[in-house]
C-alpha cells in the first residue's frame, strides 16, 4: 500500500509541476524549443505510463480493496472544511492509465502533425492541464475535488477547439462548448452544495451510506439529478449534445483525446463513480437510461446526414457513449469502464487517422479492401421509403436542436430584455427632467 | 504610542493625496506623481497590516479618522491595484487632477470612523462626476449623467435621514462599530442597505452605473468602485448586529444582490461595447461580494478574498483593454477583433486574469467562491444554487468577451506589427497573477491573514 501511496502521489504532483513550469517559462519569456518540448513530453509520457500501469496493477492485485488517503485541509475555516481526500481504486488507476497511454500516443503524433506550428508550445501545456486535471478526477474522492479537475479539463477542451484562433469558425464553437460546459458544471457545483448541506459531506464513499440516514428526505434525490445534469455536456448527451459534432474544429491530436477519448467519457466516469448513490434512486436509472437510449438514436441517426468524417465521428462518439449510459443504468458498471476504455482506444485512432482518411481509401491497399462506405444499410430502412425521407430531412436539421436550446434560452433572457427596455426609458425621462431643471 | 504619531500615522495617507491634488497643478509630471503615491500607500499599508497593528481608533470629535485592519486591507488592495493597473499604461495616461481628488477621497472613505466623515468623503468623491455631468448638461455639451446625479442625491437624502436619526439619539460622531443594536430600527436598516447597495451599483439602485461607464475613464470608475464603500460600511456599521440565523428581510438582501450578478451578467452578454462588456463584468463580480458579506463567518471570509482578487484581475483587465485601446481602434463594431495576434502575450494575461474572476480551479476566486457558495448554502441553498447560476453566466460572459476581443480573424493583419508590452511593463501584472495563483493552490497560507 505504501508503494501503492507512492505511485499515486507521483502520477498526481508530476504532470502539475511540469505544468507549472511551462507556465512560469512562459511568463518570463523563456522559449522552449519545439525539439527539447517534444522529447520531453515523450520522456515523460513513458514515466506517466509507467506509474500509471504500476498503479492499475496494484488497484487491480488489492481489488475490491480501495487506497483511501487523506491528505489534510485545503481550506478549513470555521466549520468548513475543503478537505484534500482522494481514493486509489480500479476505476480511477484504469482512467489513469488510459489517460497515461493516450496522451502519449497524442503527444507521439503531434510530433509530426504539429511540427512548426506556432501553437505547439501551447498544445502541450494544455496537454499537461488536461493530464493534471483528469488525475484528479481520477482519484478524487470528493465532489469539491473532483470539480477541481472537471473545470480545468474543461477549460483547456475549449482553449484547444480555438486552438486555430484566426479562424471565425472554431472560435464561434468553442463558446458553443463554453456555454453548454459551463452551464452543465452548476450540476457539479450544486451537487456539492447540496451534499454539503443536507449530508454534511462531498465524499462520494460516505454518502451511500449517509443516504440511509435519510438527512434530508426526498431533497437528496437532486444530488443525483445534479450529477446526471453534470455528466450531460461532458459526454454529449441529450440536450447538451450539439457542441460535440461542431467541436471538431481543434487539431486532430486534441479532438481525438477530448471528444474521442477522455474528456467525452468522463460524464460516465462520473456516474460509475456515483453508482453507489445513485442505485438508490430507481427513477434517477431510469433516466439515465432513457437520456442514454434517445442520444444513442438521435446521434445515429443525424451523423448518417453528415459528410465529413471528424463530425460522423463525433456523432458515432455520443452513439457509443449513450450505449455506455444505458450500460450504467443496467447497473453494470465494470463492463461500462471495459467499454468505455476499448471506445476510448478505438475513437482514438479512428480520429488520428481520419485526416488520413482519403489517402487510405485511395492509396492504402490494406484500408482499400476493407473501408466501404455502407450508407444504405440502415435499421430505418425496414420503414415505409417517405418515413424514412422524413426522418432524413429532420436528421439534416439535427432534429431542430439548436432551434429548441435557442428558444429556451430567448426564453430565459425575456425578463431581463424587458427590465433593460424599462430600464432605459426611465433613464431617458431622467435626462429629460434634468435638463429641463437645470436650463430653468 | 503617543497621540502626536497616532495622528500623523493617521493622516498621512490622507496628506498625501490632498496635498498633492493641491499643489500638482498642472505638473507634467502628475502621472509620475500619482504612481508614486500609489507606491507608498501600498508599501505603507502592507507593512502596516502585517504589523498586526493595535487599531487606531477615533477620539469621538466630528472628523475622526482609524486604521483598523478592514480598512488597512481595502487600502492595500486599492492602492496596489491601481499601481498595478496603471504602472504598464503609464506612457499613454492622460491624468488629472480630479484623479487625485477621486483617490484622496477613496483614501478617506476608507480611513473614516464615523458616520459625517464617512459620507463627507464619500459624497465628495462621487460629486466630481456628478459636477461635470451636471456641468456637461448645463452647457448642452451631453444629455447623459442625470440618473446618476438623482440616484446620488436620493443616497444623500438617504444618509441625511441615517445621521438625523444618530444626532437625536447623540450617537452621531461615534466609532462605525460602536453602534448600539438598537438604532438599526427597521426604517434605518432599509435606509441603510439602500445606501449600502447603491454605492455597489447593486439591484434597483444599479442605473448610476451607466452613466458613468459612457462617460468616466477606466482608472476613474475603478476609483470609485475600489474603496468599497459599501462593504466598508456594512462590515464596520451593520455587521456587529446583522444576526447570523436568516430571516425573510436577510434572504431579500441576499437574492437582491445575487440577482444584481445576474442582471450585470446578462447586460454584459447583450452588450456591444468591450469597453463596457468589462466593466459590466467587473461589476457583476463585485454584486457577489455583498452577497458573502450578508450571508455568515464562512461566506464573509471568502468575500475578502473575492474582493482582493476582483480589484486586482478586474483592474488588470481594464488596463489591458486601456493598452489595447491605445494601439488599435476599437470603435467599430465587430463579431471579432482578433487581436490574440498582435497582442499574444497580452492575450493570455487577459485570460488568465479572467479565470482568476470566474472561479477556474488553482486560481485565488476558486477558494473565495467554493466559500461565499458554501455560506449561502447555509443561509438558504436555494440562495447557493442563484450563486451558482451567477457565477456561470459570468464564466459565459467572460468567454464571450474575451473571445470577441482576442479571437477570430483580425482585418488588419499584416499592417500592423506585434504590440506586445515589454517584459518589465508587464511586471506588475505576472506578480499579481503569481500572488492569485499561490493563493489558489496554497489558500490556508492566507486565508490566516485576513482575519479581523
Amino acid at each position: 500500500m505504501m508503494m501503492m501511496e507512492n505511485f499515486f502521489r507521483l502520477s498526481l504532483i508530476s504532470p502539475f509541476v511540469v505544468m507549472v513550469l511551462l507556465g512560469l517559462s512562459f511568463l518570463l519569456r523563456i522559449k522552449v524549443n519545439e525539439r527539447i518540448l517534444s522529447t520531453t513530453s515523450k520522456y515523460f509520457s513513458l514515466y506517466m505510463a509507467f506509474l500509471g500501469l504500476g498503479l492499475f496493477i496494484m488497484a487491480w492485485h488489492y481489488s475490491p480493496d480501495e487506497l483511501l488517503l487523506n491528505d489534510g485541509n485545503w481550506i478549513k475555516f470555521a466549520h468548513y472544511t475543503f478537505e484534500l481526500r482522494f481514493i486509489v481504486d480500479l476505476l480511477g488507476a484504469t482512467y489513469s492509465l488510459l489517460t497515461a497511454c493516450l496522451i502519449g500516443i497524442i503527444f507521439r503524433f503531434s510530433r509530426n502533425y504539429l511540427h512548426r506550428e506556432e501553437g505547439y508550445f501551447r498544445f502541450t501545456f494544455l496537454l499537461f492541464v488536461l493530464w493534471f486535471g483528469l488525475n484528479v478526477v481520477s482519484f478524487s474522492r470528493t465532489i469539491d475535488l473532483l470539480f477541481v479537475g472537471w473545470e480545468l479539463v474543461g477549460t483547456t477542451s475549449v482553449l484547444l477547439i480555438s486552438y486555430f484562433y484566426t479562424q471565425v469558425q472554431p472560435v464561434r464553437h468553442s463558446v458553443k462548448a463554453i456555454v453548454s460546459y459551463r452551464i452543465c458544471d452548476m450540476g457539479i457545483l450544486a451537487a456539492g452544495a447540496w451534499a454539503h448541506h443536507y449530508l454534511h459531506s462531498t465524499d462520494f464513499t460516505e454518502l451511500p451510506k449517509l443516504l440511509s440516514h435519510d438527512h434530508g428526505g426526498k431533497a437528496l434525490i437532486f444530488i443525483g439529478i445534479f450529477i446526471i445534469f453534470a455528466s450531460l455536456a461532458k459526454s454529449g448527451q441529450l440536450p447538451m449534445s450539439s457542441w460535440l459534432p461542431t467541436a471538431m474544429e481543434g487539431p486532430t491530436p486534441s479532438s481525438a483525446i477530448f471528444y474521442g477519448a477522455l474528456s467525452v467519457h468522463l460524464g460516465p466516469f462520473l456516474l460509475i463513480r456515483f453508482h453507489d448513490y445513485i442505485e438508490n434512486f430507481p427513477s434517477l436509472l431510469i433516466a439515465i437510461g432513457v437520456i442514454g437510449g434517445l442520444s444513442a438514436v438521435w446521434a445515429t441517426l443525424v451523423g448518417r446526414t453528415r459528410s465529413d468524417a471528424k463530425t460522423m465521428l463525433g456523432f458515432a462518439t455520443i452513439t457509443q457513449v449513450g450505449i455506455i449510459w444505458i450500460e450504467i443504468a443496467l447497473g453494470y458498471t465494470n463492463f461500462a469502464l471495459f467499454h468505455m476504455v476499448a471506445h476510448a482506444s478505438l475513437r482514438t485512432w479512428q480520429f488520428l487517422r481520419s485526416s488520413s482518411l482519403i489517402h487510405d481509401f485511395f492509396e492504402n491497399p490494406v484500408v482499400k479492401q476493407d473501408v466501404s462506405i455502407r450508407r444504405g444499410l440502415s435499421f430505418l430502412s425496414v420503414l415505409n421509403p417517405e418515413i424514412q425521407r422524413k426522418i432524413y430531412i429532420h436528421a439534416l436539421h439535427s432534429f431542430h436542436l439548436d432551434f429548441f436550446t435557442m428558444r429556451v434560452i430567448r426564453g430565459v433572457s425575456y425578463p431581463m430584455k424587458m427590465i433593460f427596455a424599462v430600464e432605459k426609458k426611465m433613464m431617458n425621462w431622467d435626462n429629460k427632467l434634468l435638463s429641463r431643471i437645470i436650463r430653468k | 504610542m503617543n497621540m502626536s504619531y497616532q495622528m500623523a500615522l493617521k493622516t498621512f495617507p490622507l496628506i498625501l493625496t490632498f496635498g498633492s491634488w493641491m499643489f500638482a497643478g498642472k505638473s507634467p509630471r502628475l502621472k509620475d506623481i500619482v504612481l508614486s503615491i500609489l507606491a507608498i500607500l501600498f508599501i505603507f499599508e502592507v507593512v502596516l497590516f502585517f504589523q498586526n497593528p493595535q487599531e487606531l481608533t477615533g477620539n469621538y470629535s466630528f472628523f475622526a479618522l482609524s486604521f483598523n485592519r478592514p480598512s488597512i486591507f481595502v487600502g492595500a488592495i486599492m492602492s496596489g491595484a491601481l499601481f498595478m493597473g496603471l504602472f504598464p499604461v503609464r506612457r499613454s495616461l492622460t491624468l488629472n487632477r480630479n484623479f487625485l481628488l477621486l483617490l484622496g477621497s477613496g483614501v478617506g472613505i476608507i480611513l473614516a470612523d464615523n458616520l459625517p466623515t464617512f459620507f463627507f468623503f464619500y459624497f465628495l468623491q462621487r460629486g466630481v462626476p456628478a459636477w461635470n455631468f451636471l456641468k456637461n448638461i448645463r452647457n448642452g455639451d451631453a444629455q447623459t449623467g442625470s440618473t446618476y446625479v438623482f440616484q446620488h442625491l436620493i443616497c444623500l437624502l438617504c444618509a441625511v435621514y441615517v445621521m438625523a436619526q444618530a444626532f437625536s439619539q447623540g450617537i452621531l460622531l461615534t466609532p462605525l462599530p460602536e453602534f448600539p443594536s438598537t438604532f438599526f430600527t427597521v426604517d434605518i436598516l432599509i435606509v441603510s442597505i439602500a445606501i449600502i447597495f447603491q454605492t455597489h451599483g447593486i439591484f434597483p439602485f444599479h442605473s448610476w452605473v451607466h452613466d458613468i461607464v459612457d462617460n468616466l475613464r477606466w482608472y476613474e470608475i475603478s476609483c470609485i468602485f475600489l474603496p468599497r464603500a459599501g462593504v466598508l460600511l456594512f462590515v464596520q456599521l451593520m455587521l456587529p448586529h446583522f444576526g447570523s440565523d436568516p430571516d425573510q428581510f436577510k434572504i431579500a438582501l441576499l437574492s437582491l444582490t445575487i440577482f444584481s450578478s445576474i442582471y450585470w451578467s446578462f447586460r454584459g452578454i447583450y452588450e456591444q461595447n468591450v469597453q463596457k462588456e468589462v466593466t459590466y463584468f467587473y461589476i457583476a463580480q463585485a454584486s457577489l461580494i455583498m452577497a458573502g458579506l450578508q450571508a455568515n463567518e464562512v461566506a464573509l471570509r471568502g468575500s475578502y478574498l473575492h474582493m482582493m482578487v476582483i480589484s486586482f484581475s478586474g483592474t488588470a483587465l481594464w488596463s489591458i483593454l486601456s493598452y489595447i485601446q491605445n494601439h488599435v481602434s476599437l470603435k467599430k463594431h465587430q463579431s471579432y477583433y482578433g487581436l490574440a495576434q498582435d497582442f499574444p502575450k497580452l492575450a493570455t494575461i487577459f485570460c488568465v486574469f479572467g479565470f482568476c474572476l470566474i472561479g477556474v480551479p488553482l486560481m485565488a476566486s476558486f477558494v473565495s467562491e467554493d466559500l461565499v457558495i458554501n455560506g449561502l448554502l447555509e443561509q438558504q441553498p436555494y440562495l447557493g444554487l442563484g450563486h451558482i447560476f451567477a457565477t456561470c453566466l459570468n464564466g459565459i460572459l467572460f468567454f464571450l468577451l474575451f473571445s470577441k476581443l482576442f479571437l477570430g480573424n483580425n482585418p488588419t493583419r499584416g499592417k500592423v506589427k506585434m504590440m506586445d508590452m515589454s517584459l518589465l511593463e508587464m511586471s506588475p501584472y505576472m506578480i499579481a497573477l503569481m500572488v492569485l495563483f499561490l493563493i489558489g493552490v496554497m489558500p490556508f497560507l492566507f486565508l490566516e491573514k485576513i482575519t479581523w
